[in-house]
């Protein structure tokens, strides 16, 4: 769906929220459904949950992460957010910002179904007991761009056992991404129990794993959210800065090849694997590009064991280093990325804009809301983050984070911000990285299935 | 070539002091987070140092309050002793006094403080050292070789130049300066020993052919054995059964209060081991075993296959009621646990379903820590607060301190143009 409002909503009335939500339980937009116009979703904090009268023992069986949320003082080292990003600063969700219970998404197939869907519900608002505590738009801009300028969204894992298609390194089991089924592990992943028996737990299914509890989670997932300020003049004056030409002038086609060896994939979407000098859609104007932009068949650890084609250090070989995991064999560096997938669904905010070398200054503030979904957050979301992103000593790399997400702003005294693209005779070291994106916000959600929704609005009734 | 080496001394709280030792315990924490405790550093053979509680209100119940005090270091455990003993007496007089046993105040010197030290000493059943033979004093100097060569790399000068020819100028620029005179000294290589392994398989076959049923026999045995200790033992057992998302909060709280402050951390476990001889006698055997392959085979910075660890031990401790287990390792709580189960759970499964409360098991080698949810809270719940940690690189990673070996080694050899490719690879 184009456009898209979510509305962070707080609860000042249990009862009346409860009555509202198992009212719009029958317009949530199920997996089974395919809507020309719009949809709706809908997802709980852990406070949320707590404010709709889950008893805290039942709480207790939410994962820790969950619980917690997204701004503990170990979370923030984890995730990186510090200087500008730290969670005091946020707008929302931050540890000065309101509580935020409840994320009501509303989608339409542009903007004004969307806007008007939102002018039915926002009466409907107050008499809920739920009070607006901002609105988070959002739109997929042609070509599925972000506002650097790159093609956003293209590797996703398949559900296994869904019916869709997918290469078969992306077929992941459901137990990764929906809690009641097995995962990677062929086990079940941990599932918020209802052990101390409250509401109407007759709506909800027995736990999989056999414990005899009902289970809230199955078929439900967790949700991540993250408002991510882009900040695209400063990342194309980086790029054009550090590639220009002998004279000072900007040399267009070296900025967007060093740009490209950060992200992992050219801005058309085209992988750096499989034309690692230049944009495919550049390079062959007459064909039809839809061959080179959503191209997900690749992998590295025979086309490119040394990164000369994609950087180790890349954003994308990091986030996803598909059969190149440390320096495990091909076959067993799959098996262990499947451990650490994620599904994304990012979406823009601010001016429609695609940054370039060239067209580098969008109007007021711009960015992405980061989504993705997991069934265990740990495991999957903050290894990521962390591990993957934010740690420098990535595969054999000294100090090296992913430039794209996960640069400091002001490292430590003395700690190096490198970014190393292999190259022979001797590779070519890009030094004092900057960071180019802000966290704004963000919040870790339990997304329900539409089962346990109506049993969550059954605790106050 | 010089060792590294594990030290651990186990010394019961003396009554009544154990608050007092928490309270110093943290202030050290607070001064070596803020560079104001420069003990550890002054010693000059320390890799890691950690300070701990075996608290009797822990997950574990030890019989006693004790601190527990553990170094990796390098050279001989006399010469070590010494240096505590000397160079660090102050903060060993601070710290042991408040424990059962230790020399009054005007009974204190060297002699009396290096004997309390030496009583206080509890084996290793089994360390392991990620980089074998690196002394501290080599991984610092290997370090800034590298971020020396480094710096030459950054040069636009290299560009059309072959790998040898970027390789010989580096050695050239490199020997010119004579804080790197140490280059031309070499230091051993660390390869497998798969010697022992030809040898243990040669033994078995002549066994085969001279007596084939010793060898029977001692199939027959181990065969027998895990089949006993699957009717008799693990089929009683008693798992943990919690999910991470059961363990107590506070418990976590306290450990991730310590947790990705570096890029390395801590990891300390105290886990009651299973009661009776059957556990004992296995538990000793998988120790042998795993002493065996660190020691022929795990010489390259992986332990079964897991490429971050700097440092671990196993040793027993409470009169072998519990098992100690610590290691210093690279990256986050989650990527380490994840690795033991990914690359190396059938081992761990052998080891700690010796302990209390383990996933289930099967055959010793099977289930266990294959069960990732619970193994991942039964982790939890046996790990105890590390209450002060040292590092003394915390920068570089295990596979730093290789990787800057192998530049060492490469640098001073002359390379064909393959080989000069792979070490220029390196930065």
């Amino acid at each position: 769906m184009q456009y898209s409002r979510y509305l962070l909503l707080h609860i000042t009335d249990a009862k009346a929220a409860g009555a509202f939500i198992q009212k719009q339980s029958d317009a949530i937009t199920s997996v089974t459904d395919y809507p020309e116009q719009r949809c709706l979703n809908i997802a709980f904090t852990a406070d949320g949950i707590r404010a709709l009268g889950l008893t805290e023992a039942n709480m207790q069986n939410f994962t820790r992460e969950f619980r917690e949320g997204m701004t503990t003082p170990h979370r923030q080292r984890l995730l990186g957010d510090f200087d500008s990003s730290a969670p005091d600063k946020w707008e929302w969700g931050g540890i000065n910002n309101d509580e935020v219970h409840i994320l009501l998404m509303l989608f339409g197939n542009n903007k004004d179904t969307t806007l008007a869907y939102y002018d039915e519900i926002r009466p409907q608002l107050n008499a809920a007991g739920l009070k607006e505590l901002r609105q988070l738009d959002g739109q997929t801009l042609p070509g599925n761009k972000e506002h650097f300028g790159y093609r956003d969204g293209i590797s996703q894992p398949v559900i296994k056992g869904s019916g869709r298609k997918g290469l078969l390194q992306n077929q992941i089991n459901a137990g990764e991404f929906i809690m009641g089924y097995q995962n990677e592990y062929d086990v079940y992943p941990d599932t918020p129990l209802v052990t101390q028996p409250q509401g109407n737990i007759n709506l909800l299914p027995e736990d999989a794993a056999g414990t005899g509890h009902k289970d809230l989670g199955r078929n439900g997932t967790y949700m991540v959210i993250r408002q991510l300020q882009q900040d695209v003049t400063a990342f194309w004056t980086f790029m054009n800065g550090q590639s220009k030409n002998a004279d000072g002038t900007v040399n267009e086609k070296e900025s967007r090849k060093l740009a490209a060896k950060m992200m992992g994939r050219w801005p058309s979407g085209a992988p750096l694997v499989k034309w690692p000098e230049e944009d495919p859609v550049l390079l062959f104007p007459n064909e039809d590009p839809a061959k080179f932009i959503d191209d997900d068949d690749f992998l590295y650890h025979d086309n490119d064991p040394d990164g000369l084609k994609c950087p180790f250090g890349s954003h994308l070989r990091r986030t996803n280093p598909r059969d190149s995991f440390e320096d495990n064999d091909a076959k067993e560096s799959l098996r262990l990325t499947r451990r650490h997938r994620i599904i994304r669904r990012a979406r823009l905010y601010g001016e429609p804009y695609a940054g370039s070398p060239t067209n580098l200054t969008p109007e007021g503030e711009v960015g992405l809301l980061f989504t993705c979904f997991n069934a265990d957050i740990s495991r999957q979301f903050e290894f990521i983050q962390y591990t993957w992103a934010n740690y420098p000593k990535f595969k054999q790399l000294y100090n090296d984070p992913d430039p794209i997400i996960g640069v400091r702003e002001q490292p430590a005294p003395g700690t190096e911000q490198n970014f190393t693209i292999p190259q022979e005779p001797v590779s070519r070291h890009i030094t004092g990285l900057q960071r180019f994106i802000t966290v704004k916000g963000g919040a870790y959600f339990f997304f329900p299935s539409i089962t346990a929704t109506r049993y969550l609005a059954t605790l106050m009734a | 070539m010089i060792k590294q080496q594990p030290l651990t001394l186990v010394s019961p709280v003396r009554s009544g002091c154990l608050t007092q030792l928490s309270d110093l315990l943290r202030a050290i924490r607070t001064n070596l987070e803020h560079n104001q405790f420069p003990v550890f550093e002054a010693i000059g053979t320390i890799h890691y140092a950690r300070l701990l509680l075996l608290n009797s209100s822990s997950h574990a119940k030890p019989s006693k309050d004790s601190l527990v005090f553990s170094t990796d270091y390098d050279g001989s455990e006399d010469d070590h002793l010494t240096d505590l003993a000397t160079k660090m007496s102050g903060v060993i007089d601070d710290l042991f006094s408040l424990c059962e046993g230790y020399p009054a105040e005007g009974e204190r010197n060297t002699a009396s403080r290096r004997a309390f030290l030496a009583k206080s000493r509890v084996k290793s059943d089994a360390f392991y050292v990620g980089a074998p033979g690196r002394t501290l004093k080599q991984i610092r100097e290997e370090s800034r070789l590298r971020d020396f060569i480094w710096t030459q790399m950054k040069e636009p000068v290299w560009a059309g130049k072959t790998a040898t020819e970027v390789h010989r100028t580096v050695r050239e620029r490199v020997l010119a300066k004579p804080e790197f005179e140490w280059v031309k000294n070499e230091v051993p290589g660390h390869e497998i020993k798969w010697v022992y392994f030809v040898v243990l398989a040669l033994a078995a076959i002549a066994l085969g052919f001279l007596n084939y049923w010793i060898l029977i026999s001692i199939i027959l045995i181990v065969v027998g054995w895990l089949v006993m200790l699957h009717f008799f033992y693990e089929l009683k057992d008693k798992p943990l059964g919690l999910t991470p998302s059961r363990i107590s909060e506070a418990h976590i709280r306290a450990l991730e209060e310590y947790e990705d402050l570096h890029n390395q951390n801590q990891f300390s476990q105290l886990i009651p081991m299973k009661p009776g001889k059957v556990r004992t006698i296995t538990v000793n055997a998988l120790m042998l075993y795993a002493r065996f392959r660190i020691h022929v085979e795990f010489v390259k910075g992986k332990l079964m296959g897991i490429p971050t660890i700097h440092f671990a031990r196993w040793l027993k401790v409470d009169g072998g009621r519990q098992m100690l287990f610590f290691s210093n390792f690279d990256g986050s709580w989650q990527q380490y646990l994840g690795d033991f189960i990914d690359k190396s759970g059938w081992g761990l499964t052998a080891i700690f379903s010796n302990t209390e409360n383990f996933p289930v098991t099967r055959y010793l080698f099977w289930g266990g820590a294959y069960d990732e949810e619970h193994f991942l809270a039964w982790s939890r719940y046996y790990q105890i607060p590390t209450a002060v940690w040292y590092c003394a690189y915390p920068e570089l990673s295990i596979k730093n301190v290789n990787n800057n070996t192998c530049i060492r080694q490469e640098l001073v050899k002359d390379l064909t143009e393959a080989q000069a490719q792979v070490f220029l690879k390196r930065f």
